[in-house]
């Protein structure tokens, strides 16, 4: 993979990469998808529910009967919205949720963009969504949607901070922003990952992405029982499928993010494991953040907004400075001299 | 210049959030809550106007629809009224059935305020855990009288339905089997700092607040006051029984939960002596003349429902309709305290205060 | 963080556990001998004494006699008999004032319809609806007469 990237563009190489974004989005979709499914049958199971199980085998067709639903549904732009950015939030939503999947790493050898500041630019694209969300929750022109708006830009800008600090420390020690080679540098026995060294990170990453990823405990903006939906009140159809596709991208993004940045990436958890084929680890390692995700929601009640901005910038933000401090002194004491 | 606005919004009728169709149009400042006003009615049917044309057993099935989650109590309140005034005496068998329905009816009435309210808070699961348990008590009750929610048991003068064989054992399992429910609950949420975060000290007020709005069940305990009727006017088979009341101190919506869920473990503790001393034998109804024509007079009787102290007032002329029949409807008083705690919270706590409340729309508008 | 660890035990436990739902359309519901459901009237056994159109507290019940064709008996037939299930609430009052049983619940309880106009039910209608009649009708608020009356026992 990554010769092709070195080659000079052809026509040919153009096809090529517009075929495997293709493919990646194929993938994305069909992720999404069966996450859905897999979200929806965790949850019920958790709740003593059996979970969809009437379209198709199994109920595996569930999520495809929904979304061919919502597509099929009309859609509605209320009268008194403001049409041109009504219409441009779910697509602004969406297209960083897919660019930020570009740098992510799935083997050594996988990848789509080897970018030396990978790390900065999914930070970065990942912010754009929330303006789409503040765009969203203010031109629908209802008040449910502005406070989910304004929510989520609150929450958002609290949370991203933190969350690029906690990872300034995986940063430090492997001393690249390039994802892949945080990855490669994880060695292959599990306490050489990043989580336990950098345990203090881990656990503000782990919060500050959920946080980031609007689901619960922290899914203020949308908040079904006190802002009925939040900012895509006003959204029906494929629009909202775009909110929905969005979300469940960046749960695919930030489960491949924390896999790569702490949990090893494609390494075996042992050493004399490593005849398994490192993608399975990794999709393991991915399955099991994004069932964490699940089981989170099943359990947690949602968090008050006040408390979670106190939390943001009085715990997290301190939490994750501290980090780096600690890293900072470990690496000047033990590593450089 | 910048200039800011206070934003109106109307919360309800139709919302996740309000338990049913009630309104509250409040005046927001960013997310803080300037003003709240509370609209009801929503639901009103007359159901004291429709009353005065009806006689007292038509009266009952009414009553069921007034707190539909705690149908049992409301039937008693009335069958209770028009007992007193008439002077009837009841046989005990019917007066232990009436007593093991109310209590178990109260269970039910707390998991569904304790399953919504969890839901209101933004945890999903709590709520189907508890339905869970109380489609246990609502299979018994459909078992014993035929209905899931109406029940429309009772009567002036007894129960209609003896206890079918094995009910009485059945209610016997369901107690121990309740009590391990309840440490699951409390493991589940009693202790998760995010739901104590969200409750702790909010919507608070004093005991003296409390009695002045006239609050009752666990709204008023939840300040000290240890008013519970049960103990205080007790009714039915109440001074038969040993059970204490739970009371809090801070008044806040993380006492009124507590002392909710302490009110199951102690309506399970009457209900295990109830099926012990459950009469072995005799009448479910008492002698009662076939057209229930209550002396003229007044009566106001009041018991404890789940949701505080229900009472009824009925002014009879000595037909067999009331010439005017009034319920307090506690539900209905307990939000009078509604706009008051919300000055100055947040839109989120608006759902907490209002969810901690426990109303029953029906209720409330009647 | 000890009561966030202890809730999510709780809902990993119940991954496991036995599951509640009912497969119910596939599935009829049993209910228990005592459940109201939509009323069985039989004619035949009707004296038309107006008891249930009386006490019914939603007035939900017409009903018209006519002489009994019969010249040698007493009393009326029944002529029509309509109960209307948009406001019936099923509170078994009827069923319990009747003194010859003519009308007793079911434990049917579909009534979903498409129309209104289909929650009408007539003397016919109601005459067929005779499946999972309820056995004990206990009409402890009918006067003395047939097998009804105060019953004591059950």
């Amino acid at each position: 993979m990554g010769s092709w990237l070195d080659e000079t563009l052809t026509w040919g190489n153009t096809l090529i990469f517009a075929l495997w974004g293709i493919i990646l989005l194929v993938l994305v979709l069909g992720f999404v998808t069966y996450a859905i499914y897999f979200e929806r049958k965790v949850i019920g199971w958790m709740q003593l529910r059996i979970g969809p199980n009437r379209v198709g085998p199994l109920g595996l067709l569930q999520t495809v009967a929904d979304i061919t639903k919502l597509l099929i549904k009309e859609d509605t732009i209320p009268r008194k919205a403001d049409r041109v950015l009504f219409i441009l939030a779910p697509a602004l939503a969406y297209v960083p949720a897919f660019g930020v999947l570009a740098v992510i790493p799935y083997t050594n050898e996988l990848y789509f963009a080897d970018i030396n500041v990978g790390l900065l630019y999914y930070v970065a694209l990942s912010g754009i969504t929330t303006i789409a969300i503040v765009l969203g929750g203010w031109a629908s022109n209802n008040k449910y949607a502005l406070l989910g708006g304004m929510r989520s830009a609150a929450q958002m800008i609290s949370y991203e901070v933190p969350l690029v600090i906690s990872v300034v420390g995986v940063i430090m020690v492997s001393g690249t922003m390039n994802l892949r080679s945080i990855g490669e540098q994880q060695g292959d026995w599990f306490w050489q990952w990043n989580f336990l060294p950098q345990i203090i990170g881990f656990v503000v990453f782990i919060i500050a992405a959920v946080s980031e990823l609007n689901r619960t405990p922290f899914d203020l903006p949308e908040a079904e029982s006190e802002l009925v939906a939040g900012y895509h009140v006003e959204y029906s159809g494929f629009r909202f499928a775009f909110f929905m596709l969005t979300e469940y991208v960046y749960v695919y993004a930030i489960a491949a993010l924390t896999t790569v940045l702490f949990l090893g990436g494609w390494h075996a958890p042992l050493a004399f494991l490593d005849f398994v084929p490192g993608i399975i680890w990794f999709l393991l390692k991915f399955a099991f953040i994004v069932f964490f995700l699940f089981w989170l929601r099943a359990t947690m009640p949602r968090i008050r907004i006040d408390q979670l901005m106190g939390m943001g910038w009085k715990v997290l933000l301190p939490l994750a400075i501290l980090n780096v401090f600690i890293t900072a002194v470990y690496l000047e004491l033990f590593i450089k001299g | 210049m910048i200039r800011t606005e206070e934003l109106l919004l109307n919360v309800g009728p139709q919302h996740p959030s309000t338990h049913g169709v009630f309104r509250i149009i409040v005046k927001l400042d960013g997310e803080v809550i300037k003003e709240a006003i509370p609209v009801m009615g929503y639901l009103h049917r007359g159901t004291e106007k429709l009353a005065e044309n009806l006689n007292y057993t038509q009266i009952i099935p009414y009553t069921d629809r007034m707190d539909y989650v705690s149908a049992m109590t409301s039937n008693y309140v009335l069958c209770h009224a028009v007992e007193t005034l008439m002077g009837l005496e009841i046989p005990e068998r019917a007066d232990f059935m009436r007593l093991i329905v109310m209590e178990l009816q109260r269970v039910a009435s707390h998991l569904v305020w304790w399953g919504t309210y969890l839901l209101d808070i933004g945890a999903m699961s709590p709520f189907l855990y508890a339905f869970r348990d109380r489609e246990i008590i609502i299979d018994l009750f459909n078992e014993l009288c035929g209905a899931r929610l109406t029940y429309n048991y009772m009567r002036v003068g007894g129960v209609k339905w003896d206890a079918p064989e094995g009910w009485i054992d059945k209610v016997r399992e369901f107690i121990p089997y309740m009590e391990t429910k309840l440490v699951e609950y409390d493991n589940l949420v009693s202790g998760n700092e995010i739901f104590l975060a969200r409750i702790k000290n909010v919507g608070q007020y004093d005991a003296q607040t409390a009695i002045d709005y006239g609050l009752s069940g666990a709204n008023l305990r939840c300040t000290g006051v240890d008013w519970d009727l049960r103990k205080v006017k007790p009714y039915s088979l109440y001074n038969r029984f040993e059970f204490d009341v739970p009371l809090g101190k801070r008044g806040d919506c993380f006492d009124r939960y507590l002392i909710r869920l302490e009110e199951i473990r102690q309506s399970l503790r009457i209900l295990k002596q109830a099926v012990e001393q459950f009469p072995s034998s005799g009448d479910t109804m008492g002698k009662v003349p076939r057209v229930i024509r209550p002396p003229a007079g007044e009566v106001y009787v009041s018991i404890e429902s789940p949701r505080g102290e229900i009472g009824c007032h009925i002014v009879s002329k000595g037909k067999a309709e009331p010439y005017r029949l009034k319920f307090r409807r506690p539900s209905f008083v307990n939000l009078q305290i509604l706009p008051k705690l919300l000055v100055g919270e947040t839109m989120t706590n608006l759902i907490t205060i209002l969810g901690g409340i426990d109303i029953v729309v029906g209720e409330v508008d009647c | 963080m000890k009561g966030l660890l202890k809730g999510l035990g709780v809902t990993l436990k119940s991954m496991t556990a036995k599951k509640i739902t009912t497969s119910y359309p596939d599935e009829p519901f049993v209910m228990p001998d005592r459940f109201r459901g939509i009323q069985h009237f039989i004619p035949d056994q009707c004296i038309v004494c107006n008891q249930c159109a009386r006490v019914c507290p939603t007035e939900c019940i017409t009903l018209t006699g006519k002489p009994n064709p019969d010249p040698e008996k007493k009393g009326k037939v029944i002529e029509t008999f309509d109960i209307n299930f948009e406001i019936c609430i099923l509170c078994d009052l009827c069923t319990e004032v009747c003194p010859t049983e003519a009308i007793v619940m079911t434990n049917n309880f579909e009534l979903a319809s498409y129309s209104r106009d289909d929650l009408y039910m007539d003397i016919n209608w109601l005459d067929s609806n005779n499946k999972n009649v309820r056995k004990d009708n206990n009409n402890i608020g009918a006067p003395q007469a047939g097998k009804g009356g105060a019953k004591k026992d059950v």
